[in-house]
């Protein structure tokens, strides 16, 4: 995972994330979250834009501040952290939209040789809606990754 | 001085720690996802693997 990523700040039981995006429309503030699922060891895993004036997240805006692979590579080091603090924790990601989640794939496919080196990828398969080895080119619902 | 090179070297980032985050620590941020991921989880349930879910 040596792409450009941005620097990153993180509290003490590394659950919150907090980076800044900078590209053409400006500084953006972004905020990753890991959140306890209720399923035991299993945490979703969400960022999206933080408001500093309305103290509001939104997941679902575009920021098209051209910088969306290194925002990617940005959480994706954050699994890192997180599963050196955590390691035997399981990591659940599916996008805000379909379109989202398809990005997440090509942020995995992209990636793939690194991140299978550290990590068990699983892919919800959409039409059989199970558990899958994650395999390039396939299409997935939500992600599941632990470290080996 | 942290410099790009060593950033985008280690696999294991550097991080700065900001207490300012503990304040969003028993919030919810993405109620949204998380509702999206319990309702998945549900359903589909978990991968079968000999790794073990519980701690």
């Amino acid at each position: 995972m040596n792409k450009p990523r941005y620097l990153y700040k993180s509290e003490e039981f590394m659950m919150i994330f907090e980076f800044v995006s900078e590209g053409p429309k400006g500084q953006i503030k972004k905020m990753v979250q890991y959140t306890d699922t209720g399923t035991e060891n299993v945490f979703n895993l969400a960022f999206g834009d933080y408001n500093e004036k309305t103290k509001n997240i939104n997941d679902l805006s575009i920021a098209n501040n051209g910088d969306s692979t290194k925002v990617l590579a940005t959480v994706a080091s954050t699994v890192y952290a997180f599963t050196e603090k955590y390691p035997n924790a399981w990591i659940f990601a599916t996008g805000s939209t379909a379109v989202r989640t398809r990005l997440y794939r090509m942020g995995i496919t992209n990636n793939i040789e690194d991140i299978k080196a550290d990590f068990d990828v699983y892919g919800l398969t959409t039409d059989t809606n199970t558990w899958v080895e994650f395999i390039i080119g396939e299409d997935y619902e939500a992600f599941l990754i632990t470290k080996k | 001085m942290t410099t790009i090179e060593e950033l985008n070297q280690s696999k294991i980032p550097i991080i700065v720690f900001d207490r300012k985050l503990e304040q969003f620590r028993d919030k919810v941020l993405f109620p949204a996802k998380l509702k999206k991921a319990k309702e998945i989880l549900a359903r589909a349930g978990l991968p079968k693997t000999k790794k073990r879910f519980a701690h």
